[in-house]
Parts: structure tokens; C-alpha cells; sequence
């Protein structure tokens, strides 16, 4: 049991000492999920209510596979992204794979799913009451789409956040992808991950608490927003 | 977050549905479904009755390279149908086996850093340590080597890491604490450089990932014979250095010690199926075995087999 | 706004709910809709209103088939208010703001049709968390403040209180005669459409 505490103590240390490699893990790891995140809610949110609100032929098989895709594992999406990017693979000549950029796509590609998902079912569900009412109050389709997304600002707020927790906390695509190079690709999931195969305990608690806190942080924030609203 | 626990519901809600289906079809038929379950019961006592004549199982902890060798799987199955002792493999680094031998999670390690062996059997928690089989690292890296290291230094370890830190060249090294990372830094250090830099990327993974980070960045790196080889036909890389002493690898195998453990862990511990496997391993029939795997695939052994006989 | 419905037909599914031969809503009236539940009132005015298009038939405003031009002219308010999640002020702003009305008129307007209703207090609360009362008296408000050709209303006061109910009312009449402007209102309440309409059209189910 000794070495639990040993290991919080260490973490203590290293979160209050400010130790650089362990900053610089949580930064890229920040950066990494952010990047991804905003990258896929630009694409998604408008992809999203437009599908939402639209009739279309196979609407209900969209959906079914839609939110299939939400829950995609990590590490296919890693493998696949893996595959494309390597030396061999058609995207290979742009040196991608094992660098911060491949796994920005990865994260991408991994919530692109989640955040369309989340957006088309809130846009499938309340967006045709705002738009109703948007028709009704003489509005065209921008003024309707602009409409609906700041109607549903603060769900599509959870839903990114959603989507960013997601992403932070996966492990197996960055992994993959990543090859979690020191100083390079290392972020927090996946040095906890080889922290634990090495029997290392500090650091692993270390960034584990950071990541709780994170998790926590951005939880509570949500929360905090949409009580007073 | 409601949103989507509304959606998990659903889908569990659909499953629910699906699961839920099945038997009231197959239900229909009560009086055949009451028969069938006789022959069941019967079914589950034969197995269990094997079962106890099994000599249950033991965990090995071992390293990622004797795993991605493919040793353990060609000789497990023959010690498993010779003992019925079922073997679960967990492959980590060094440090880590060595920490499941101490935790007491592990019955038996096979592991190869020799120094910090000695030390986990002097702190008591291994019983004894007895050396198995050998295998050796290889530098490999580009096939056209820019270096032209193969030329200059095809036998020398130390000439060619100084030169790869001189130029500055990647590197990547498997920073993970496993015994072939300590091997690399014991090289490192005999070679008297300290390296650090641009250059030296600690990649913080197993053996086959390095590789595979190597052979994309086109970079040099300190591997074993065994994964190179399992690998070799994915990868674009060439063995650069080889033949060197410093590059040796020896592996021992520890069983834990019980006695090293309260009464609650201990009772966990399978001592005899460890002690049978060492046995095993050790005896000249599965050496013979040992020195055999690989020759037929890639033309060498990827381990030579050098237990002393008491 | 005149209305002239020819040979209307909606199906739901293969269940035809509307069928209208020949209908004539006049100019500057205020005209109520009757009948049994499922008689069709809401669809009607869904289909007057161009929310649903899915229909067999004509429905001609002024003579035309609807375009850009009428659609902007016209509007409903629905029997469960929906409020935008912003402040009173700018939910009434809003048909404004879309119609490219000037700054300073909209909040002249805006005023002006806020205290018509009462609701000059309510200016700066958010749209979503008032009661039934107050959100219904918005959403008049909403539909009034750009003076409609054509007010389509779809039992707007139902479940609401009768004190606001009749601010409504009041409204409702005082918005038809000082602008001329036709309204079509859906209720289930005898005295109400007696209080209120021209004209009645009794829908048979």
C-alpha cells in the first residue's frame, strides 16, 4: 500500500513544482483534443441541424448508422488513420504519421461522428419547433439555421463538451497514431497507459488527477451555465 | 449528457428487445426445453470433472519481446498439454513484470535484465533465478544506411552509436523502462554519451511499435534479433550492426516466493505449477525446442538456449 | 388579405383529414374556425399559413399561389407558445430584425406594441421562463409588432388566464380595425368567437 501514497505524494510534486515535462504533456494533450474538437464542431454543427430538419429518403437507416459511428472505438479509428498516414499508405508522402498533426486528425475523425450525431438528434427532435416558428415569424433558411443555433447554444455547448471529453480521454487512437514519442506525441492517456506497463506510479497519478480534473472542471462549468439560464 | 443516456437507454432498450425475443420463441415448447436441460447439467459435471484434473493455471509476467517473438506461442501449447497447467501470459516491460513479482499478482517472471533479477531475488521475493536462453540485439535502420555504418563499423556497437549522436541522426529508443531499453542505455552508456536532443526521440512503447516509428521516420534503433526478424518483410529496414558482445541478452526465469507474502496473497500464489514450469523450460527436451524456433521461418534461431544443468 | 381555397385535399397517409370544396375567407374580417377535435382546424391553418405544403389543391392569397412576398406578409401564433431563449424584447424584435427594419423603429415598435399588451415589464426577461399568460401575450406581440396582412391564430387562449385572456382579445379586435387586417382564428370557446368573430366556419369531421 506504501507506494500508493508514495505515488500521490511524487504527483503532489510534480504538479506543484511546476515539472516541465509533465506541463508539457498536459498542453499537448489541451491542444491536441481542442483542435480536434473545434474542427469537428465547425463542420458538424451546420452539417448536423440542416440534417435534422431535412426530409430525406432513408433518414431512419442514416440515423441507425449515425449513432452507430458515435460510439466507433478509438482504436479503429486509430488503425484507419494509421493505415492512410503510414510511409506505404496513400497520404504517405506528407510525413504525417507519429507527429501532433496526425493525431489532431485522428481525435477529428473519432468525434466528427459524436458531435454530427448529438447535433442531428437535438436538431431532429427541437429544431423543427424553431424552425416553424422562425417560418412563422417570416425568417428564410440562414435566418432559420442561425436561428436554431443560438436557440440550442447551450445543448450544442454540452455537446462539444461532450465531444472534447470524449476526445481527451481516449487513449488507443492517439496511441496509435501518436507512437507517444517523448516531448513529441506524449499525451496524458497515453503516458498514464505506459507509466502503468512500467511500473511507474508518480507521474501516471500525477496526470491522472489532472485529467480528473479536467473531466470535473468542464462538467461543472456546463452545469454551472445551464443552471442559471 | 441526457441526450446521451437517452440514447444509451435506447440502445440498451433495443438489445433489451432483441435478447428478449428469443426465448419467448423458443418457449413455445416447454416440455422439449424441460429435457434439454437435464443433458445440460449432465454436460457441465463431465467439464467440470476435467477441470479438476487440471493442474489449474499460472501467470506468467515475462516481456514484450518474448511475446512479439512468437516463442511463447509455439512452446506454451506442448507444456500445457504435457501438465494440463494452463500458463496466462502478461507481457510488460521488466519494470513492470518485476513490480507484478513484488505486488504478488505474478507466479512466475521471465524476464531479461539481469542486474535488477539479482536484486528482486535478493530482496526475497524470487526464490531462485536461472538463466535460460540468450538472444541478441541488432542496430538496424535504413536499408541505404546514410551513415554507412554497416561499413565502417558492422561489428562495433559503440563506434556506431557515437557516430549516429555525432551527426545527430534519429534515433528512437523504446523509453519504456523494459529490459532492452536498459540494455540500450547500458550500451549508451559504454559508449560513454549521454543521449539527448532533437535527435533521440523516447518513444514509450513496446519493441514492435518502435519499429514501426523507426521504419516511418527512417531512423536507427536498438532492437531484438527476434522482433526484427518476425517483422522483417513489413518493414523497410536492414540489420545494421550485429555480432557484438555488448549487444547479448541473457533471460532468466524467477518463480515468485510465497513465503514473501501475508497468508492472503500467498494462498494465490501457485507454487508448484511454477516450479513445474521452470522445470519444464529448463530440461534439455524444451532447450532443444527453444533452439529450434525460428530456423524454419527465417532461417536462424532467435534464441540459443544455455541452461546449466544442477 | 383575401383567402380562396379551391378543391382542397390532405391526406395522412392514406387517411384524407381535410377536404374542401370551395372556401372563401374575406378581407379585413375576423373569421372563427369550428369544430371537433379532428376536424381538421390546425391543418387548415398550417396549410394557410405555408408550414405544411404537402396538400392537393389551391389556396390563393389575394388571388396569387403563396410566394416570398405573402409569406412575409403573414403569421401564427400557435396554441403552445414557443419563446425564443433570449430577452422579451428580443423575441418581439425578432420578425423585425428579419424584415430589415431599421434600429430605431424597431424600438419604437417594439415599445409601442409592448405597452399595447401589458407587458412593458416583462422587457428584459428571458423568453423561456415566463408563465402561460405572459408567453402568450408575447407571442401576440411578436406576431402584431410588423402589422400582418394576415393573422392566423390557433386557439391562442386556451389554458391561459382569463385577465390575460382578455388583454388578447382586446388586442386582437383593436389590431383588426385600426389596420384592417384579416384575421383567422382557431377556438374552441362559443362565447369567445362570439365576442370576436364576423365571420364563423363550422368544420365538419
Amino acid at each position: 500500500m506504501d507506494y500508493i501514497q508514495e505515488g500521490f505524494k511524487e504527483a503532489l510534486k510534480l504538479l506543484i513544482g511546476f515539472d516541465k515535462e509533465v506541463y508539457g504533456i498536459i498542453s499537448l494533450s489541451l491542444i491536441v483534443s481542442t483542435t480536434a474538437t473545434i474542427i469537428a464542431s465547425f463542420l458538424c454543427i451546420p452539417l448536423g441541424i440542416h440534417l435534422g430538419l431535412k426530409e430525406f429518403k432513408g433518414k431512419r437507416a442514416f440515423s441507425r448508422i449515425l449513432y452507430t459511428f458515435m460510439s466507433i472505438p478509438s482504436v479503429i479509428v486509430g488503425l484507419v488513420v494509421a493505415i492512410l498516414l503510414s510511409r506505404r499508405g496513400p497520404f504517405g508522402k506528407f510525413d504525417l504519421l507519429y507527429t501532433p498533426k496526425a493525431m489532431i486528425i485522428a481525435q477529428t475523425l473519432l468525434v466528427t461522428p459524436l458531435i454530427l450525431g448529438l447535433t442531428y438528434s437535438l436538431s431532429k427532435n427541437r429544431g423543427k419547433e424553431i424552425e416553424r416558428i422562425g417560418q412563422t415569424l417570416g425568417g428564410n433558411k440562414l435566418d432559420i439555421i442561425i436561428l436554431i443555433i443560438k436557440e440550442l447554444k447551450l445543448d450544442l455547448m454540452v455537446n462539444i463538451v461532450t465531444a472534447f471529453s470524449r476526445a481527451i480521454s481516449e487513449v488507443g487512437a492517439v496511441m496509435i497514431v501518436g507512437g507517444n514519442i517523448r516531448n513529441r506525441t506524449r499525451v496524458i492517456t497515453t503516458t498514464i497507459s505506459m507509466m502503468n506497463s512500467m511500473g511507474d506510479y508518480p507521474m501516471a497519478i500525477a496526470l491522472g488527477i489532472v485529467l480528473l480534473i479536467i473531466s470535473f472542471g468542464i462538467n461543472s462549468l456546463i452545469y454551472s451555465y445551464s443552471g442559471d439560464d | 449528457m441526457k441526450r446521451i443516456l437517452a440514447l444509451t437507454l435506447s440502445i440498451l432498450l433495443i438489445f433489451t428487445v432483441l435478447v428478449g425475443c428469443t426465448p419467448k420463441d423458443e418457449g413455445q415448447d416447454v416440455g422439449e426445453v424441460e429435457e434439454n436441460v437435464d443433458s445440460v447439467e449432465e454436460n457441465d459435471v463431465v467439464e467440470n470433472g476435467v477441470e479438476e484434473e487440471t493442474g489449474g493455471r499460472i501467470i506468467l509476467a515475462t516481456t514484450t519481446s518474448t511475446q512479439d517473438s512468437g516463442l511463447l506461442d509455439y512452446i506454451l501449447p506442448i507444456f500445457e498439454e504435457e501438465t494440463g497447467i494452463e500458463v496466462d501470459v502478461i507481457a510488460v516491460g521488466t519494470g513492470k513484470a518485476l513490480q507484478m513479482g513484488r505486488d504478488g499478482d505474478a507466479d512466475i517472471l521471465l524476464v531479461h535484465a539481469k542486474e535488477s533479477e539479482e536484486e528482486f531475488v535478493a530482496e526475497g521475493y524470487g526464490k531462485v533465478r536461472k538463466d535460460v536462453m540468450y538472444n541478441d540485439f541488432i542496430l538496424v535502420g535504413p536499408k541505404e544506411d546514410p551513415l554507412n555504418l554497416k561499413e565502417n563499423s558492422p561489428n562495433d556497437i559503440l563506434e556506431g552509436l557515437k557516430t549516429i549522436a555525432k551527426n545527430e541522426y534519429t534515433f528512437i529508443s523504446r523509453g519504456d523502462d523494459s529490459g532492452t531499453h536498459k540494455k540500450e542505455l547500458s550500451i549508451w552508456k559504454e559508449a560513454q554519451i549521454e543521449p539527448a536532443g532533437e535527435w533521440y526521440l523516447e518513444a514509450g512503447s513496446g519493441m514492435g511499435d518502435v519499429l514501426k516509428i523507426t521504419d516511418e521516420k527512417q531512423a536507427y534503433t536498438i532492437s531484438d534479433r527476434a522482433t526484427y526478424l518476425s517483422m522483417r518483410d513489413t518493414l523497410d529496414l536492414d540489420i545494421i550492426i550485429e555480432g557484438d558482445e555488448n549487444l547479448f541478452n541473457q533471460y532468466g526465469i524467477i518463480p515468485v516466493n510465497p513465503e514473501k507474502f501475508d497468508d492472503e496473497v500467498k494462498e494465490r500464489i501457485n507454487e508448484e505449477g511454477a516450479e513445474r514450469f521452470m522445470d519444464w523450460l529448463l530440461s534439455p527436451d524444451t532447450q532443444l525446442l527453444i533452439g529450434e524456433y525460428g530456423v524454419e521461418e527465417y532461417g536462424m534461431p532467435l534464441f540459443v538456449p544455455n541452461a546449466k544443468l544442477d | 388579405m383575401e383567402i380562396s381555397i379551391h378543391n382542397l385535399k390532405k391526406y395522412y397517409g392514406e387517411k384524407l383529414v381535410l377536404d374542401i370544396e370551395e372556401l372563401k375567407i374575406k378581407r379585413g374580417r375576423i373569421t372563427g374556425l369550428i369544430g371537433p377535435n379532428g376536424s381538421g382546424k390546425s391543418t387548415l391553418l398550417n396549410i394557410i399559413s405555408g408550414l405544411d405544403r404537402e396538400f392537393l389543391g389551391t389556396v390563393k392569397y389575394d388571388g396569387k399561389l403563396l410566394d416570398k412576398d405573402i409569406y412575409k406578409k403573414m403569421t401564427l401564433v400557435f396554441q403552445k407558445p414557443y419563446l425564443f431563449r433570449r430577452k422579451v424584447y428580443e423575441n418581439i424584435e425578432y420578425p423585425l430584425k428579419v424584415r430589415g427594419v431599421n434600429r430605431d423603429e424597431r424600438r419604437e415598435r417594439v415599445k409601442n406594441i409592448m405597452e399595447r399588451l401589458e407587458i412593458e415589464g416583462l422587457k428584459d426577461k428571458k423568453g423561456h421562463l415566463l408563465s402561460g399568460g405572459e408567453s402568450q401575450k408575447v407571442s401576440l406581440a411578436r406576431a402584431l409588432v410588423f402589422n400582418p396582412e394576415l393573422l392566423l391564430l390557433d386557439e391562442p387562449t386556451s389554458n391561459i388566464d382569463p385577465e390575460s385572456v382578455k388583454v388578447m382579445e382586446r388586442e386582437i379586435l383593436r389590431f383588426n380595425e385600426e389596420t384592417n387586417g384579416t384575421v383567422i382564428i382557431v377556438t374552441h370557446n362559443m362565447e369567445q368567437s362570439e365576442r370576436l368573430c364576423h365571420d364563423i366556419i363550422h368544420l365538419e369531421r
